[in-house]
């Protein structure tokens, strides 16, 4: 698509005129007579809930929807003025670039280069042409001296860079990203966030999806949508304050915001030092200088004999580093333990460990005082209880009421046992009016509160989740977690691997941090909050509330007992 | 986790051509293909070995130990019962063990092990891109090829999908060990339907990041390494057609068959 420079520098980057699309197949349309108009340079955050019509409203801009999914398609969509209704998805790569959630599947070559060369190459650009834009392309997403890597031994954060890198060497003047955080850790999300700040002062049109609020302040416009309508078209000081609304469409709003409404103070803080000085000047009588951190009570750790007893055990694969390196660790009934760390940081090794999947090389885990080694996977499962990352790794059932009765089954209960124990665990995830749905037609959040049902129905005494709220929007993660912490008052101790800091703060009671095989931290929520430098260095940062917390000696964990505390201090 | 075997090196036999290297691999197994006598195939093995010294492939023949036992043993093992001609050593009813069948159940197997081997080489020598380059200028057709190379791509992370659905059910007490071989097999269901599926997703979306990128814009798409025949590519030839000349002077002689004993005897 060859365009008069002149004229397209004046069009908006995007226009989109009442446009509505329905899939094939489906009744109720994905979208809804939306409108929407980027000026060039411009960066928007589109945001809802799951199934609000958000990646599809992406997937219209390059063609994907309807070309290759199709339906009912009506509106028109132009990229810098030129309609599109007549281009190839793959003739507007030069045009618009697309940046997936799934960034495994985004990268196609055996190196680094290679990958960025791939769309060069497709789009039929010359040789010299595209070893003149490799070097810039790497160099803007951090990736130069990367060349001969092979990408599959690349950091989750760098895979979903160099898939940046690629749409980035075609010159697009539109990047569209989905979602492109969700399956990273924090390490990773800090270094997307920090490329699209660049990417955004190198004057290009950004759309970027996400579910996080917080992470979509620095946007020009956030555009809300929900069932496919758009509801809210503003600035974020416009949109963020609205917190009933966001939370109505799903969104997590900025916890910010959420003290100062509690407070009674009007406006939309853009950061942490704008909600603090506006605090201040609503509660003059708050103590000036920051006190040493508040040790407020935490949540009391039941001490009594030891559900789980990991003993200094290492672990590494064959002919490679160290996964795990003397990790102890104990967990008592009816505790509540977030294990955090990068990816990488052996996590997921050590709690695969703890089922019996993988077998230490060094060291012993006593499961109630047995030795772990004596025991096989399955023998354990009505002990200890382990939710895969992602659901659809274990769902195959016709129904979910099969999908549930699997592992009873499986353990030959008897049929009257069976049905009262599949009838407890559907009620306690809320899919008892989903009994003989196809797991298949559920959503996301659905699937993997199905998937915990599955589990729960050995009743387990101890539950693993390896990131239970991976890909869930606010109101999915909030079911969850509500569903986690019933389970948790009701006796059952939970591990839960996460790198969502706000799920730390608001649910767990005691806190483990890894880093590389190591155990760095082992405690109460909130003195891990305290611990600034090794916060720093594992990348992970405190929730907002609890940063501003401090500034006015609280180590608080939620915006409602921020808010309390305030109020009580300061009236 | 390394997904692929390409070995990242600069030795001569990584530079050639990529059309050569392909026809290197169909000389091995060309030359393979016409030797049924062990002791005659040793030297083309011993080739093959000094090919993975020189290009340091140890480490991925090492990665496939167990399928050469896995495959080279029982190879070995159905033949030596099954060829029931030659001067009995043992004659049993059941079990019939001549010195030809032992040649034979041995020529075998080492000419499977070779045929792996030779494919492990091509691997560890050749990235995917360049087998999708090689392929194209043999004249297939580029989507064709590209999509071999994709499937290479794929098999790793479906095999990584697969295990971690395994561990899943095995940690709902499901028992893949019970019961006889027919009922085993049926025990994959509860694998073999979320690897399906996720594999389904995962075809999707890399369809949608293929368009997204350009793919299909162009038949004749550019490369941004330029691939050219050098005087060591001419030099490869030559001794692979050699080494393929070789290998059918032997069959034609009578030196790559067991003596006293053809298949067709």
């Amino acid at each position: 698509m060859k365009s008069d420079p002149i004229n397209s520098d004046l069009a908006p980057a995007v226009s989109v005129e009442d446009l509505s699309f329905t899939y094939a197949g489906n009744e109720t349309p994905a979208l809804r007579e939306v409108n929407l108009i980027q000026r060039g340079g411009q960066m928007i955050g589109i945001m809802g809930a799951s199934g609000a019509g958000k990646s599809t409203l992406a997937k219209v801009l390059n063609r994907i929807v309807p070309e290759l999914e199709g339906g009912d398609f009506r509106g028109v969509v132009r990229i810098s003025g030129k309609p599109i209704a007549d281009a190839h998805v793959c003739d507007l790569a030069t045009e618009i670039g697309m940046v997936f959630q799934d960034f495994e599947s985004q990268l196609f070559s055996t190196t680094v280069a290679h990958e960025v060369a791939f769309a060069m190459e497709r789009v039929g650009m010359p040789r010299d042409q595209i070893l003149a834009r490799l070097a810039p392309a790497l160099e803007a997403v951090g990736l130069r001296g990367f060349e001969h890597r092979d990408p599959t031994t690349l950091s989750g954060g760098q895979k979903q860079r160099l898939a940046i890198a690629s749409v980035l060497a075609l010159r697009p003047r539109v990047i569209v990203l989905d979602e492109p955080t969700t399956d990273l850790d924090p390490e990773g999300r800090d270094e997307v966030f920090v490329l699209i700040r660049r990417l955004r002062e190198d004057g290009l049109s950004l759309i970027v999806i996400e579910h996080e609020a917080d992470e979509l302040r620095q946007c020009d416009r956030i555009v809300l949508l929900r069932a496919g309508s758009i509801i809210v078209d503003g600035t974020p000081a416009e949109v963020m304050p609205r917190l009933e609304l966001l939370e109505e469409c799903g969104v997590n709003p900025p916890s910010l915001d959420r003290v100062v409404q509690m407070l009674g103070i009007e406006g939309h803080p853009a950061n942490i030092d704008d909600a603090e000085s506006a605090i201040r000047k609503r509660l003059p009588r708050m103590p000036s200088v920051p006190r040493a951190p508040a040790t407020s009570a935490n949540r009391a750790v039941v001490e009594s004999k030891p559900l789980l007893e990991v003993e200094n055990i290492s672990f590494a694969y064959p002919d490679g580093p160290k996964v795990l390196d003397g990790i102890s660790l104990c967990i008592g009934p009816g505790e509540f333990l977030a294990i955090v760390g990068q990816n990488g940081s052996g996590k997921t090794t050590l709690a695969k460990m703890t089922v019996g999947l993988i077998a230490p090389d060094a060291g012993s885990i006593l499961l109630d005082g047995r030795d772990r080694a004596s025991l096989r996977p399955a023998e354990t499962a009505g002990q200890i209880g382990y939710v895969f990352q992602n659901p659809d790794h274990q769902i195959f059932a016709p129904t979910v009421e099969e999908e549930v009765k699997f592992g009873p089954r499986n353990f030959g209960l008897e049929d009257d046992e069976i049905e009262r124990r599949c009838d407890e665990v559907l009620r306690a995830v809320a899919l008892d009016n989903h009994r003989g749905s196809d797991p298949f037609l559920l959503s996301k959040g659905q699937r993997q509160r199905l998937a915990v049902a599955s589990v729960l129905a050995l009743r387990p005494r101890l539950l693993i989740l390896d990131e239970p709220t991976t890909g869930l929007d606010y109101r999915e993660q909030r079911k969850m977690m509500t569903l986690v912490s019933d389970l948790n008052r009701g006796g059952v101790a939970i591990v839960m691997i996460t790198h969502t800091p706000w799920l730390v703060a608001e649910y767990a009671h005691r806190v483990v941090l890894m880093r590389a095989g190591r155990k760095l931290f082992d405690g109460p929520v909130r003195e891990f909050f305290i611990e600034d430098e090794l916060l720093r260095t594992s990348s992970f940062q405190p929730p907002e509330v609890t940063t501003l917390g401090r500034r006015f000696g609280i180590v608080a964990l939620s915006a409602a007992e921020l808010a309390d505390w305030l109020r009580g201090r300061g009236a | 986790m390394k997904t692929t075997l390409y070995i990242d090196r600069e030795s001569i036999v990584h530079r050639l051509h990529p059309t050569l290297k392909i026809f290197g691999l169909f000389i091995a197994f060309w030359s393979i293909y016409w030797i049924d006598n062990p002791l005659t195939l040793l030297p083309f093995i011993a080739v093959e070995l000094a090919v993975a010294a020189f290009i340091h492939a140890g480490e991925n023949i090492r990665r496939f130990r167990w399928f050469f036992v896995l495959i080279v043993l029982p190879t070995m093992i159905t033949w030596l019962i099954s060829y029931r001609r030659g001067t009995p050593i043992i004659n049993m009813p059941l079990l019939h063990v001549s010195k030809e069948s032992i040649l034979f159940g041995l020529g075998k197997g080492m000419k499977v092990a070779a045929l792996v081997l030779g494919s492990v080489l091509f691997l560890s020598s050749t990235k995917v891109e360049e087998l999708s380059v090689g392929l194209s200028r043999l004249g297939l057709p580029y989507r064709i090829g590209f999509t071999i190379t994709l499937a290479f791509r794929l098999v790793p992370l479906f095999i990584e999908s697969a295990l971690t659905v395994v561990d899943a059910q095995r940690l709902r007490g499901y028992d893949f060990d019970a019961g006889g071989p027919f009922e085993r097999i049926g025990k994959y269901v509860p694998v073999i339907i979320p690897v399906f599926m996720g594999a389904l997703r995962k075809a999707n979306n890399m369809a949608m990041a293929l368009e997204a990128r350009g793919f299909g814009r162009s038949n004749l798409p550019t490369s941004f390494i330029e691939y050219r025949m050098h005087r060591r590519d001419a030099g490869a030839f030559a001794v692979l057609i050699g080494v393929g000349a070789i290998s059918f002077m032997l069959y034609w002689t009578g030196y790559g068959a067991i003596p006293g004993a053809s298949i067709h005897s």
